[in-house]
């Protein structure tokens, strides 16, 4: 039986925050493909949106602005590529991406509902994730996928976020109250701000 | 002039099939959507007379299944004895500082030229 879990770097004490922002979808059972442009869309958005609250003037803000809206766009398009490919279609657990802004941190993250089986496969991975060296999971990562055809390449986008955007990730597995056999996956990056571009503006 | 063009996106490769251009955001659902893309990147290592070029100076932005798909070519690509690779990369867009040095991990002699 499923408990509720939380793994990784699973942070809750972010200091206080200054702005945030969700979106929500309905689990519909639209084909993804329908749905493929819409990540586009929302992950661009919330890079967007994020830089309007940082400061803009000067060559070195200007800069930093540029890196902080792509990461922000990467992570979220790839967490929600992933809810996207992976939520529960029975269920009424609507696909979340959520931004948050506190004065040292932006949060990224991500939630769907999915079934036992696939919460099973998921804290496996996560378990993988967070024993190993990130980079160098990364390119057996890259390896496995070059030979197999088969492979499930969302691992890739979760090591990318970690070893290239230095992405501190964690997981949250949460119960569904009204059914045992479901729960709510969370996937939340933290990017401290100092880090992205070495100052602070 | 082979290209491929998508609702935000172009690929295109030149008269004498080495140099490969790729331009916008390309963020396709997964290998099966990226495979005619890799069959035109493969196209650059079928001429053996050239070295094999990849131009991303205005590709700004890949998602991670697009990795996928250039880790894929560079195996492929390092396979071959006498096959030189270069990416033309641009310090002005931020993945590419980022992730293509993973590429490099797979094949070190892949040239990447971040101008």
């Amino acid at each position: 039986m499923m408990t509720n879990q939380t793994l990784g770097q699973y942070r809750e004490d972010l200091g206080e925050r200054r702005e945030f922002l969700t979106l929500a979808f309905s689990p519909l059972n639209a084909p993804l493909q329908s749905r493929w442009r819409n990540n586009g869309l929302s992950a661009d958005f919330l890079g967007e949106y994020v830089v309007t609250f940082l400061p803009s003037t000067g060559v070195v803000a200007e800069a930093w602005q540029k890196e902080i809206r792509h990461s922000v766009t990467y992570i979220a398009n790839e967490l929600l590529e992933n809810s996207m490919k992976f939520h529960e279609r029975n269920v009424d657990i609507p696909i979340r991406i959520h931004l948050e802004l506190t004065r040292d941190h932006i949060m990224v993250s991500s939630s769907n509902g999915v079934n036992l089986e696939q919460a099973e496969r998921y804290r496996s991975f996560v378990g993988h994730i967070v024993e190993e060296d990130p980079g160098e999971l990364l390119v057996k990562q890259l390896e496995a996928n070059g030979a197999d055809h088969n492979s499930n390449t969302s691992a890739l986008g979760l090591l990318t976020i970690i070893s290239d955007y230095h992405g501190e990730v964690g997981w949250q597995f949460e119960v569904d109250k009204a059914n045992p056999e479901i729960l709510t996956v969370t996937t939340r990056v933290v990017l401290p701000l100092k880090n992205l571009t070495g100052e602070q503006a | 002039m082979k290209s491929i063009k998508g609702e935000t996106y172009e690929v295109h490769l030149d008269e004498g099939g080495s140099t490969i251009y790729f331009k916008g955001a390309l963020r396709l659902s997964g290998e099966q959507d990226y495979a005619p893309i890799l069959d035109l990147l493969k196209e650059t290592i079928n001429h053996p007379s050239a070295d094999s070029v990849l131009d991303l100076r205005e590709l700004d932005f890949l998602n991670s299944s697009g990795i996928t798909m250039f880790s894929r070519f560079v195996i492929e690509a390092r396979g071959r004895v006498s096959m030189s690779v270069t990416i033309l990369a641009s310090e002005s867009i931020p993945w590419h500082a980022r992730s293509l040095k993973n590429l490099q991990r797979l094949m070190p002699s892949l040239n990447i030229r971040l101008t």
